[in-house]
């Protein structure tokens, strides 16, 4: 990929889960770590955030849940990308996921889950090693 | 207060021990400054005890509401009669809970009354319910039942309450509904309820949460911009005073603006501003203070680790909403004064860890000390799971519990009140905690109230620039979390929690919830009067348009036709608007 060109992140909230302290505060960071970063706000649907991510050529895309609907959300935003021919766009999740559902996200193709506690800093690093592998 | 001469004479002493002990100490140990403070009376110079602290349950409150509390005075009895009571409950209500269905929950609730809960229902409603829509609407798919029950209609309403009949019906045992948005049309539910079972609403105790303003600030349930959400919190609050007088109409939350990432202050300024603005509604409406100001309570303020600091918030809140109250809206009566909320101090929600999630009992033990200390039950919250998935365990639940016990009735931790009175130290905090959060009340006051704060983004934005301030500081290691970013090495075990007693909520019907409650509302739209539904829906909106209306009469109208929660909702959401989401 062109080294020029920074990283772009779609933060994005799916569902009604209003608690964006998690997404604020990874959206604030990557972007203090040099990454642009497009927080989509509260409230997104699946086809919403597959559009923000397409419009914006973005090369990955964090989800932020809370509400223990992650598997039904993820689910549907990997679906929609794949109809907007964006199946290639990596997909991180992080927020409230129970350690048993890891496996479950990691099968539908997700690149990485992060939970409570992870530092922005590993976050970074793994997006930067995901991306340049590409 | 000290003469100015002790004055003198101590602060010369200070000086002396500074020079003699502390600088030597300091060096010695090649620091840069001390890393301790010692406090003596110069750090309390103009202090008057009478003004500053009082007597508890006398203005200024910051001594406590009450010499003690309804808890105190019978928890000997009750330790020997091994009565259960619900700390984690608010007033009389039990513990917050909700999943699935209404069947599911009811069926939940009759299961909890079997293990002996005796309160009444303390509603956590899903995300679909608290966003104004329905279960069949796009917006909530996978959604459906998930942070709380879901409630479509009245008929769902009901349904949960087939579990508090006979000695528990709700003319005898109060509830509680965490909901914002809509709350009017679940009170209009509460309110048709009692007529349908032929109880007088004037009867109905409980307390919806109603503090929508904090909303926008923190948790993100808003459905109408911050203006015509005040007319309908305005609304709620004139009508519950006119027909259900002993309903709580709010309870204002600092809790969740803390949550979010807000500094002590903040959430003290901010959750604040809140309260003042409903205030100045019922004001604006014609209330007497005096007639409404006690029907307000705080569900709870945030909390951290930070003891003495929190100790010292939860006695400036006291003061401060005491002096708002009695200075600036002339209140007489001391109840207007006193800020009711179930628990005091506490460790909130963020400080527990996932790493190492037993530590969390140490943590909320600390919040329990705090509490105990400053004017409240010395309740453990939360329990160590936490932050392990949504819902406690029944053993985290019962070790939070113990541990309550334990601090009121081993350690004693609550048999004096206010035990930091007058302390050099404490009051010189206390002073300090009110003279921040009152320079930010001001600031927001400046910008035109919490509304204005929040339409400017002010407030949520600064919310989320101190949680990324936090998250800096954890990463930096200028703040630590033990077994988060210090003290992780191979030499230290990792201690799991085994769940040995079932999960509360029955996880095949969570699976199930959301189709059968799609049934149901189908069934719903099927059997109901249609043009009732619709008669009752065009009233509502009629009305909506005029602000002086007062829109409670059409929601009882509305719920009782079959009318859905997100038909009310929408058409007010045509009216109305909606609110935008804040950006970064």
């Amino acid at each position: 990929m062109n080294s020029e060109r920074k990283i772009r992140v779609l933060v994005a909230k799916p569902g009604l889960d209003g608690h964006d302290r998690g997404a604020r505060v990874v959206a604030y960071g990557l972007r203090d770590a040099g990454f642009e970063v497009i927080y989509t706000g509260l409230r997104q649907t699946p086809e919403q955030i597959a559009t923000a991510a397409v419009q914006e050529d973005v090369d990955v895309i964090g989800l932020s849940v809370l509400s223990g609907a992650h598997l039904a959300l993820t689910r549907k935003v990997i679906e929609q990308l794949r109809q907007q021919g964006a199946a290639d766009i990596p997909i991180l999740v992080g927020g409230l996921i129970p350690e048993s559902d890891k496996p479950a996200l990691k099968e539908m193709g997700v690149a990485g889950v992060f939970t409570a506690g992870t530092p922005i800093s590993s976050i970074a690093a793994f997006i930067r090693s995901h991306v340049a592998s590409m | 207060m000290k003469s100015q001469d002790d004055l003198e004479r101590i602060a010369c002493a200070e000086e002396q021990w500074k020079h003699d002990v502390l600088e030597p100490r300091v060096k010695r140990f090649q620091l840069e400054k001390s890393p301790t403070r010692f406090y003596t009376p110069t750090a309390a110079r103009d202090f008057d005890f009478l003004e500053k602290v009082g007597f508890p349950g006398q203005y200024p409150f910051t001594a406590g509401n009450n010499p003690f509390d309804f808890w105190r005075a019978y928890a000997e009895a009750g330790a020997k009669m091994g009565v259960r009571p619900e700390y984690g409950g608010s007033g009389a209500a039990g513990r917050y809970s909700g999943y699935g269905t209404a069947e599911d929950y009811r069926d939940y609730l009759l299961r909890m009354q079997s293990l002996g809960s005796r309160g009444g229902p303390n509603v956590a409603f899903d995300l679909v319910t608290q966003c104004g829509y329905d279960s069949d609407s796009p917006f909530a798919a996978g959604e459906v039942g998930r942070v709380g029950v879901a409630v479509d209609s009245f008929r769902d309403f009901q349904v949960i309450y087939e579990a508090f009949t006979g000695d528990r019906d709700i003319d005898r045992v109060p509830s509680n509904f965490t909901i914002n948005a809509p709350a009017a049309v679940i009170i209009a539910m509460y309110a048709a309820l009692a007529e349908k079972r032929g109880i007088a609403p004037a009867q109905l105790r409980g307390t919806p949460q109603n503090d929508i303003l904090k909303e926008f600030i923190a948790r993100g349930t808003y459905i109408y911009p911050p203006r015509p959400s005040m007319r309908l919190f305005r609304d709620t609050l004139v009508f519950c005073r006119k027909h259900l007088p002993k309903l709580n109409v709010t309870s204002i939350g600092g809790y969740h603006i803390r949550e979010a990432g807000a500094t002590r202050v903040q959430d003290l300024a901010f959750s604040f501003a809140n309260g003042v603005a409903y205030l100045q509604a019922g004001v604006d409406a014609g209330l007497d203070i005096d007639d409404f100001a006690p029907m307000f309570t705080f569900n709870a303020f945030g909390g951290s680790m930070e003891i003495y600091h929190e100790i010292a918030f939860q006695r400036a809140a006291r003061r401060m909403w005491a002096r708002i109250l009695r200075e600036r809206f002339g209140a007489k009566d001391a109840r207007s004064m006193m800020i009711r909320q179930p628990i005091t101090a506490h460790i909130g929600c963020t400080s527990t860890t996932l790493q190492r999630p037993l530590n969390n009992l140490a943590r909320a033990v600390v919040g329990g000390i705090a509490s105990g200390m400053c004017g409240g039950l010395p309740a453990v919250y939360p329990p160590f799971d936490e932050p392990l998935g949504l819902g406690h365990s029944l053993e985290s639940i019962q070790l939070q519990m113990d541990a309550t016990r334990i601090l009121i009735f081993e350690a004693k931790v609550a048999d004096v009140v206010d035990p930091w009175a007058g302390s050099y130290f404490m009051e010189s905090l206390t002073d300090e905690t009110e003279a921040a959060a009152q320079a930010e009340l001001d600031k927001i006051e400046a910008m035109g109230g919490a509304v204005a704060a929040i339409e400017n983004g002010y407030m949520p934005r600064a919310v989320a620039k101190s949680a990324y301030e936090r998250q800096r500081r954890i990463e930096n290691q200028e703040d630590f979390m033990v077994g988060v970013n210090c003290f992780m090495g191979d030499n230290e075990l990792e201690v799991s929690a085994q769940r040995m007693v079932d999960e509360l909520y029955d996880a095949a019907h969570m699976a199930t919830a959301e189709e059968r409650q799609l049934a149901k509302l189908a069934q719903l739209r099927r059997e109901r009067n249609g043009k009732a539904v619709a008669d009752g829906l065009a009233a509502l909106e009629a009305h909506a348009k005029d602000e002086a209306v007062n829109l409670m009469p059409d929601l009882i109208e509305c719920v009782k036709s079959g009318a859905t929660l997100q038909e009310i909702c929408d058409v007010l959401r045509g009216v109305f608007g909606e609110a935008e989401p804040v950006k970064l």
